[in-house]
């Protein structure tokens, strides 16, 4: 397993050094791409397959490992990390044709798709929690000019932006880390353990309290930054919706997941120690619904595709941080399973925002119209990932949603979940009044009638009927994994 | 006062003066003394705890903190070719005076919890650390010039090495390198970006960048 462990790691690096120094045509760079992307995913599945019991694994000196609650982000970068790069695939050669990009920048994203990649499994697999900071803080370098890789003025500011604001969050981060090692020192007594989360959790009822509360805090500021966490969100509205789709989709789906992880790890920490999880529960309750009461406010005015998709990141964000703030067994499974949920979810809904891009050439709603007429498929997609997101039944984020207000019920946090409710009907009413704009009625622009390949449709296919199986369906393995990465987070 | 003490306020009176000047020259190559200072921390500290980390953390630091990183931002400044910083947020004079203010205040409100846990247990250079890392950040938020934002980036950088000398200075190798080296592909990413945006907006000015809003 320790193999598999570097194994997973050295095939997305390496993907990354080959496609930008092979200087071949624009096809087979996009062969090998996905390619990179299969061998990746199915490593990467065979290290999740090993956890799904609540077993662990180290490498690396303990400084990496899996254990189940690692199992769940990682199956997000492969699954969701595979359907994305394929469509991407078609969607850039789109761009390069338009004239967008050059054959150059196209070698540039699909290098950048793997680094990335390389860093978000870092960030998952690190037992160091400094390896762990310093992989999510590498996460922004390597994924910014994913972003800023078109030139133009709106590019070069959401680049600027997402680094700028990320490294300022990222610094409180990296203080936390800091003072956790100090504390979890002064009780374990060993450099090399005091450093590794497996150590602190065993350790965490003996570590300063004090020191645990101003940990959370630095910690939430610095992670819930980059994990898109209001009032620090205002870099990802700009940032998913300048890049081009397949990195939009990649941030949202991908990216913040492994920043809430971070998060996660933190608020196992302090909630196994004696400060108990009444404090991070009630930070992670205040935070989580001023996050969707902000997304919701900036939906309902939004009539920018993209960043419709983008606030609905934040509010998501929101949902799952909601999921821990409720806290127990279901809360926690809940904010968990929200993860995989809206990860596929978000990942269809930027995907098939390009497609309707490629069609009427503009992001604004307002300017679009007769989907259903025009791209039949491509509507049928958008009406699964826009039914998904705003918690429909049947679709895979309806679950997660309702057993997210199951355990506020059953935890007797009314008000929150009364609240929770007001925020996310807010969002339905303003996303279903877009839907009807860009699905019915006539198209208010120019429309392109070429018609979209299948080929570039299948992964689109694939997100939409994982999110109507997990809408419908209990599958035990998913169950079971994330019944384990509960456990783990309650410390039993 | 101990040699200690003297460079640790020494640090924080350049922290201050980066942040301050307006002459973008200036500033960088008062980044690099205040780096050179943060080295010559790390060397009182090795000896005078028997600290052998340090000593290397050191020549590490005058490498990438004292010489590329000035190199990266003084070659920055002859790509765009511009001298001086607009006004900041708060105007020239308020701005260092909010700073250093709210820096001070937040240190002392959270050294004593660091300083329970950190291996070398000294007062002012804790309270530096922390002082020069508010400076960075408060930099951040009240200067709009670009360069300006990846010295404060630059800045707090400098506090955080500082803190992690004193409170783990005792930690795997590959953390610093890890933190390090992050640091240096921000600086030079951040400077790329910088060279692009002067030549989209024609001034480092990142309040003019305002097509995203909404």
């Amino acid at each position: 397993m320790e193999n598999l462990l570097i194994l997973v790691l050295a095939i997305p690096l390496a993907s990354a050094i080959i496609i930008w120094l092979i200087g071949i045509n624009t096809k087979t760079v996009g062969m090998l791409h996905v390619l990179a992307s299969v061998v990746y995913a199915v490593v990467a599945m065979m290290v999740v397959m090993s956890v799904v019991d609540g077993e662990r694994h180290f490498a690396f000196n303990e400084m990496l490992f899996i254990d189940s609650l690692g199992g769940v982000f990682l199956s997000l970068i492969a699954i969701t990390g595979l359907l994305i790069n394929m469509y991407s695939v078609k969607y850039m050669d789109w761009e390069v044709k338009k004239g967008h990009l050059t054959d150059k920048d196209l070698r540039l994203f699909f290098a950048l798709s793997h680094l990335f990649i390389f860093t978000m499994t870092l960030s998952v697999l690190a037992n160091n929690m400094a390896v762990m900071w310093a992989a999510v803080e590498a996460t922004t370098l390597s994924s910014v000019f994913m972003v800023a890789i078109q030139k133009g003025k709106r590019s070069t500011e959401s680049g600027w932006k997402y680094i700028v604001i990320c490294s300022v969050g990222l610094a409180f981060a990296l203080y936390a880390t800091i003072l956790l090692y100090g504390a979890g020192f002064a009780v374990i007594g060993d450099g090399h353990d005091a450093m590794l989360w497996t150590s602190l959790m065993d350790n965490a009822k003996l570590i300063d309290g004090d020191a645990l509360k101003l940990i959370f805090v630095f910690a939430l500021v610095g992670f819930g930054t980059k994990a898109g966490l209001a009032p620090t969100h205002t870099w990802l509205p700009d940032v998913h919706s300048e890049g081009p789709s397949p990195a939009s989709a990649m941030l949202s789906a991908v990216l913040l997941k492994c920043a809430l992880l971070a998060v996660i790890r933190y608020y196992a920490i302090v909630g196994n120690s004696m400060i108990g999880f009444e404090y991070v529960q009630s930070m992670m309750l205040v935070i989580s619904l001023v996050t969707i009461f902000v997304a919701a406010l900036f939906i309902i005015r939004q009539h920018d595709i993209k960043r419709m998709f983008a606030y609905h990141s934040v509010e998501h964000i929101g949902i799952i941080a909601f999921g821990f703030g409720i806290g127990g067994p279901l809360g926690i499974f809940a904010g968990l399973f929200h993860s995989l949920t809206h990860s596929i979810t978000k990942a269809l809904a930027f995907c098939v925002s390009g497609n309707i891009i490629k069609i009427y050439g503009t992001r604004d709603m307002s300017k679009m119209g007769g989907l259903i007429k025009i791209a039949p498929v491509t509507a049928v997609l958008f009406g699964i990932a826009i039914c998904s997101l705003v918690g429909i039944p049947l679709f895979a984020i309806f679950v997660s949603e309702f057993l997210a207000i199951k355990a506020g019920i059953n935890g007797g946090d009314y008000l929150a979940v009364a609240l929770f409710i007001i925020g996310l009907a807010i969002i339905f009413v303003g996303v279903f009044s877009h839907f009807n704009e860009v699905m019915f009625g006539e198209p208010k622009s120019e429309v392109d009638r070429t018609k979209i390949e299948l080929s570039a449709n299948i992964p689109l296919m694939i997100l939409a009927a994982m999110i109507v199986v997990l809408g419908i369906f209990s599958i035990d393995s998913v169950t079971m994994l994330f019944s384990n990465a509960t456990k783990i987070v309650l410390g039993s | 006062m101990d040699l200690l003490s003297i460079l640790s306020i020494a640090m924080i009176i350049a922290a201050l003066a980066v942040f301050s000047f307006r002459n973008y020259k200036l500033a960088v190559l008062t980044y690099g003394l205040q780096a050179f200072i943060l080295v010559l921390i790390f060397f009182t500290l090795s000896s005078a705890h028997d600290i052998a980390e340090l000593t290397s953390w050191g020549v590490i630091a005058i490498l990438t903190k004292v010489i590329f990183v000035p190199f990266v931002l003084l070659r920055l400044l002859k790509k765009v070719n511009i001298k001086s910083e607009d006004e900041p947020v708060a105007g020239f004079f308020v701005s260092p005076i909010i700073a250093i203010g709210f820096s001070l205040a937040i240190a002392m409100s959270i050294y004593p919890i660091y300083l329970k846990f950190s291996l070398v247990q000294e007062h002012i250079p804790l309270i530096a650390a922390i002082t020069v890392f508010m400076l960075g950040i408060f930099g951040f938020i009240l200067r709009k010039s670009a360069i300006k934002q990846i010295l404060a980036f630059c800045t707090f950088e400098n506090g955080i090495h500082l803190t992690l000398a004193l409170t783990a200075y005792n930690s795997p190798g590959i953390v610093e390198i890890g933190i390090l080296t992050d640091a240096i592909f921000a600086v030079i990413i951040m400077s790329v970006l910088a060279t692009r945006f002067y030549k989209y907006f024609g001034s480092m000015d990142v309040s003019k960048a305002s097509s995203l809003k909404g």
